[in-house]
């Protein structure tokens, strides 16, 4: 996103991320976190495992500009792929449906095969 | 052990148990599409930020029964308030103002009405 | 509760051939059907404020009613229907939605735009589920199924349900793959074209391309009267 009066123009839908902790393919965990506050990462996916799907680059963090701060420094955000059976305890519907969405890195660890999904 | 989800607010609401969806698009009404332009203006100004219009939105103790317009103008009036952007007094006096507008009878046509002509 | 005026569910040109055109669709609601609501007058004078404080002008406030109205809601269909016919920019679409839209002389807003592709093997569906976040200078306002609770909170865990409730039944060897809309990035589903349109022009595609189709709730039909 440009900040208010910026003048270079948004040309892709990416962004650099420089030195981004995770690779495309990489088998990543949410945080099995639950702070109060404004998060971006909903509360159905914290604890899950899934594998880093794309980089989209690095951008403010909304946690801080939901506050009125700059969120910088820029963290970096990826889209993550999950199994919805691996989501959902008794999931209808066949083992190969997913669902994706952005975390931000500073929500993700890597996945060290150990389930701490949340129970609610 | 405790039967409510740790901090989990009102909006995130992915995977609740809800009902049937209306597949209807109702659309919008005028006073929702200038509250909808009134917020593209001031996010697009910089003046508010969408994340804080989210973060307020989300503290809304009558988010769920709230309609999506009536959130984002709950929102947009708590964010004007904390930023001083208008008073609590500038605002009800305003409303108050607004009001007597629409008790107008028809046949002196509201302002209002016809500022609502496209 | 008030009717309100649909022009969301239309499609841009022409009209659905099952309805019936004598009562008039296209007139604007009347705002004298009963007072406002009391988020309505709320709404109204916080802009009669800014504006007195010049800090919105009714101007800009007219212009973007304009451009949600008339341009936004007009320019998925455009692009995707772009993308049916030319595979060289389905592929850049595919690759950088934003870049790709560029192209089109349709330059998006805050939107980075990330276009999924459906294809026998897999069926795309969007949804934001903590707030509503929609592609809006490329589709337009969201339909109001799309920010409903029932909708938000329930196609992410039974989403083949949720697509049978819009008239989408999906075999189970296709994979649903839903994008949950959280954070910087939006989405437009590319639905897979429909047999017997190889012959159509790029407007008669849009046609078709309708915002339900784009979000990934229905897929695109060719009626005997298309």
């Amino acid at each position: 996103m440009t900040p208010a009066g910026g003048t270079s123009p948004m040309r892709s839908s990416y962004a650099p991320a420089p030195g981004h902790r995770y690779a495309v393919g990489d088998r990543v965990r949410v945080k099995s976190a639950f702070p109060p506050g404004h998060r971006r990462t909903p509360w159905y996916i914290r604890g899950k495992r899934g594998v880093i799907e794309r980089i989209c680059g690095a951008f403010p963090n909304p946690e801080e500009l939901a506050y009125g701060f700059d969120g910088e420094p820029a963290k970096v955000l990826y889209r993550v792929r999950f199994a919805q059976k691996h989501v959902w305890p008794g999931y209808q519907g066949p083992d190969h449906d997913v669902i994706e969405m952005e975390i931000f890195e500073h929500w993700l660890e890597p996945d060290d095969g150990v389930d701490r999904s949340a129970k609610s | 052990m405790s039967d409510k989800p740790v901090n989990k607010g009102p909006h995130d609401m992915g995977g609740e148990a809800a009902g049937p969806i209306d597949t209807t698009d109702h659309g919008m009404l005028f006073w929702e599409k200038q509250a909808n332009a009134l917020r593209s203006v001031l996010s697009r100004a910089g003046i508010v930020k969408v994340d804080e219009l989210r973060r307020a939105a989300e503290g809304l103790e009558q988010y769920g029964k709230l309609a999506y317009f009536e959130v984002t103008t709950s929102a947009l009036r708590v964010l004007l308030l904390e930023k001083g952007l208008v008073t609590e007094a500038e605002l009800e006096a305003k409303m108050a103002e607004i009001r007597r507008r629409f008790d107008v009878p028809d046949e002196m046509e509201s302002p209002i009405k016809r500022k609502a002509k496209p | 509760m008030t009717k309100s005026f649909d022009i969301y569910a239309k499609r841009p040109h022409g009209h659905d051939h099952d309805h019936d055109h004598d009562h008039d669709d296209h007139a604007p609601q009347s705002e004298t059907e009963g007072p406002p609501s009391e988020f309505e007058i709320m709404s109204r004078a916080m802009q009669e404020l800014l504006e007195a404080k010049g800090v919105v002008s009714a101007d800009q406030v007219r212009r973007r009613i304009e451009l949600f109205e008339e341009d936004f809601p007009y320019r998925g269909g455009r692009v995707v229907a772009h993308a049916w016919t030319d595979p060289a920019f389905r592929k850049r679409l595919l690759e950088d939605g934003r870049a790709a839209c560029s192209e089109m002389g349709i330059e998006l807003e805050a939107e980075r735009l990330i276009a999924v592709e459906n294809t026998p093997e897999v069926h795309n569906l969007i949804v934001c589920t903590l707030c509503s976040c929609y592609p809006r200078a490329l589709l337009g306002m969201p339909p109001t199924w799309y920010k409903s609770r029932n909708y938000r909170s329930r196609v992410v865990f039974e989403p083949r349900a949720v697509l049978r409730e819009f008239g989408t039944l999906l075999p189970d060897n296709v994979t649903v793959r839903v994008h949950d809309s959280n954070a910087d990035m939006r989405y437009v589903v590319i639905p897979m074209r429909p047999k017997g349109t190889e012959s159509w022009s790029e407007e008669r595609l849009a046609g078709i391309l309708t915002r339900d189709t784009l979000v990934g709730v229905t897929v695109p039909e060719v009626s005997p009267k298309e």
